[in-house]
């Protein structure tokens, strides 16, 4: 069996993927592509992004046997790999500092971003704060409502923010108004996109920066268990924990990989998230990957409570692995999330994300007395400080004193 | 027969409108008089929901005629409608990719054919065309290239080699309707063009006034310019009423004609 190595050299998962973008941006993604293919390379940047990974971000981040959980469920053994505990709160920040370095590298002076949770922008000022670089975050007007938290936090940490009032308002509009913004600015500008989306090399990038995630998990589940898991689960919003947990494992045929998508309200109704599921084939963003579309190709909004998974789209390497059942995708809903949500902050005492409660809700349904005896390892990739107000509203818990 | 090839040698005038905007029924007298005025090329804009090149003005226009339900099909109707009045004007559709792909490659291009003259997709780069360019060329339609001032020389030699129609060069990095026009650099990139393609050459983004289109014809070697943004824009400023918009659009027109 030949190793899986995706993408090739022009960015293609099989037919996914590519760099469709206008030619102001086209020389500037080869440049792009042409530095990081050179400085992945080079061992005085592996050596820096190792110490940051280390000194700054806590890492390894631990393998916890969730020993109340596998009790409850009376299945599998339940790892998890805890990025919750990463400085910023969750895995984002692996990524936003591996761009951060490359962008220094190149010599750009003003970074930009795009945010829903908030989580990837509050990732982004913290390494523009670090560097002394100049920081701008678009994030939608309704994400703005729903995460404060991490919008004072952003600003604590010195980044501009730009509230998106087109559109849906929402990560997908953050998104076109920073790949504006860039086209504005392309001489002095990099942009940190948050996830495994975007035109190439992006989702490559973060996938193979966030990949940190997986290699550290092969090697700790190798040292406790002496074998292989058998399970793999993540939460997929633009795919990045999930492809960095995922992406280590993807040559081990016998690790059984799961990503599981928001399906809102449902993935069979209009207020869904799950690309994968309700999705076809489409362009989003400048690559070609499920999306949720009209028959048009009109991009459709997305719905889910969790702002970190409220996109129409998905990272073209999570369609390569689902067409070619290489990974199954599973859509979770809003209630489902919520209410895993609880269960885990009571069984373990960990207030996960509302993003992860997503893969724990399919934990909860898919394994409760199956599998025994198996080694399951889910990508618990942010902690839920962000979500209290919107948890407790939805839960009717009055959060004004 | 192909318009684009009878472009005459200098003022070229382009003139964008998306289609269906405000509505149908209101594109379609829009671009009637569009027609009328006789300008060298049509650039019909296909709206789409993130049109990630444009900025706010088209994104509007994209946005009002997609919320009045407009679909390709339509859009593609109206277009077939206005050329009974063609001419010698050239018709050039301007989409991004993902409308394409979903009515069909081969689908799209034969509902075209007879009377498009060039498509431009806005985020279909050189490196991704050959598919589509092979079924354009196939029914007689240019693949009209997009050229910016990131563009380098020997991009440029590659991404021109075999072109058709005209060029459009992006007047400036950035997005439709913004930006001040920096007539040194459009000059100094046309002049590098001008060596390595015997095209047609014109230059949009940030057109908006009698001077800039008199300015880009006399003070640079460009062949001619494209004008969208401020168009679009006239009708906002009128308060959206479609009788005034249509007597100053064609009053507008008419002041940026030079042939
Ligand atoms: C904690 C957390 N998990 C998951 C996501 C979804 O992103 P991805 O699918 O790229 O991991 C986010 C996004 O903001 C997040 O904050």
């Amino acid at each position: 069996m030949d190793r899986y190595n995706k993408p090739n050299n022009i960015g293609r998962y099989g037919e996914f993927g590519g760099m469709y973008v206008s030619e102001t941006l086209m020389p500037l993604l080869l440049e792009l592509n042409e530095s990081y293919k050179k400085i992945k390379k080079d061992k005085k940047f592996q050596s820096e992004l190792r110490d940051l990974f280390n000194n700054y971000v806590g890492r390894p981040s631990p393998l916890f046997y969730a020993a109340n959980i596998t009790k409850y469920l009376k299945g599998p053994k339940v790892y998890f790999k805890r990025d919750e505990l990463n400085h910023t709160g969750a895995h984002k920040i692996n990524n936003c500092l591996g761009q951060i370095l490359l962008a220094k590298k190149m010599g750009k002076t003003r970074i930009i971003a795009e945010t829903g949770a908030g989580q990837h922008g509050v990732a982004t000022a913290t390494v523009c704060a670090l560097f002394g670089l100049e920081c701008h975050i678009y994030m939608g007007a309704k994400d703005i409502i729903r995460q404060k938290p991490n919008v004072f936090r952003m600003k604590l940490l010195g980044a501009n923010i730009i509230p998106v009032e087109i559109g849906s308002k929402s990560l997908k509009d953050a998104m076109n108004e920073a790949l504006r913004d860039w086209i504005k600015n392309v001489r002095d500008t990099f942009y940190i996109i948050g996830s495994t989306a975007g035109p190439h090399p992006y989702p490559q990038m973060v996938r193979d920066f966030q990949s940190i995630i997986g290699k550290e998990a092969r090697k700790q589940i190798l040292s406790i268990e002496k074998k292989l898991p058998d399970f793999l689960i993540a939460c997929v919003g633009g795919g990045s924990n999930a492809m960095g947990l995922f992406y280590p494992f993807l040559n081990d045929k016998k690790v059984k990989i799961i990503g599981v998508e928001a399906a809102g309200k449902g993935s069979k109704t209009n207020l869904t998230a799950a690309t994968m599921t309700a999705g076809t084939p489409g362009i989003l963003h400048g690559s070609y990957s499920y999306v949720l579309q009209n028959n048009d190709g009109q991009i459709k909004e997305a719905h889910s409570i969790s702002a970190g998974l409220d996109y129409p789209g998905v990272g073209p390497e999570h369609s390569y692995l689902k067409k070619n059942k290489l990974a199954e995708y599973h859509g979770i809903t809003d209630k489902e999330a919520l209410k895993a949500f609880q269960l885990c902050s009571k069984l373990e005492g960990i207030i996960p994300a509302l993003e992860p409660s997503h893969a724990l809700a399919y934990l909860f349904k898919a394994f409760k007395n199956k599998h025994k005896n198996k080694i399951l390892i889910l990508n618990l990739c942010g902690r839920g400080d962000k979500d209290l107000f919107t948890a407790a509203k939805e839960i009717g818990f009055d959060t004004d004193e | 027969m192909n318009n684009l090839d009878k472009l005459p040698k200098k003022n070229i005038l382009s003139l964008f409108m998306t289609c269906g905007f405000p509505s149908l029924n209101q594109s379609k007298k829009i671009f009637e008089n569009i027609q009328k005025n006789k300008p060298e090329i049509i650039e019909f804009g296909l709206p789409f929901s993130d049109p990630m090149a444009d900025g706010q003005v088209i994104q509007k226009s994209n946005k009002m005629a997609l919320d009045n339900g407009l679909t390709t099909k339509q859009s593609l109707n109206l277009i077939k409608l206005i050329s009974k009045n063609k001419g010698k004007t050239s018709y050039v559709v301007m989409c991004y990719l993902n409308t394409i792909l979903n009515f069909g490659i081969k689908n799209f291009v034969n509902s075209c054919k007879g009377f498009v003259d060039g498509i431009i997709i806005v985020d279909l780069p050189y490196e991704e065309e050959t598919e589509i360019k092979f079924e354009l060329e196939k029914n007689n339609i240019y693949l009209i290239k997009l050229i910016s001032p990131m563009t380098n020389a020997k991009r440029s030699k590659k991404l021109l080699r075999n072109s058709n129609g005209f060029i459009y060069y992006i007047s400036s990095t950035g997005i439709t309707g913004t930006n001040k026009l920096n007539y040194r650099e459009i000059n100094k990139n046309v002049k590098t063009l001008k060596k390595i393609t015997d095209t047609p050459i014109l230059v949009g983004f940030g057109v908006k006034t009698k001077k800039d289109v008199l300015i880009i014809n006399t003070k640079t070697q460009a062949d001619g310019v494209i004008v969208g943004s401020a168009m679009i824009q006239m009708f906002f400023d009128l308060n959206n009423n479609l009788k005034k918009y249509i007597r100053s659009l064609d009053r507008y027109i008419k002041s940026l004609k030079i042939n």
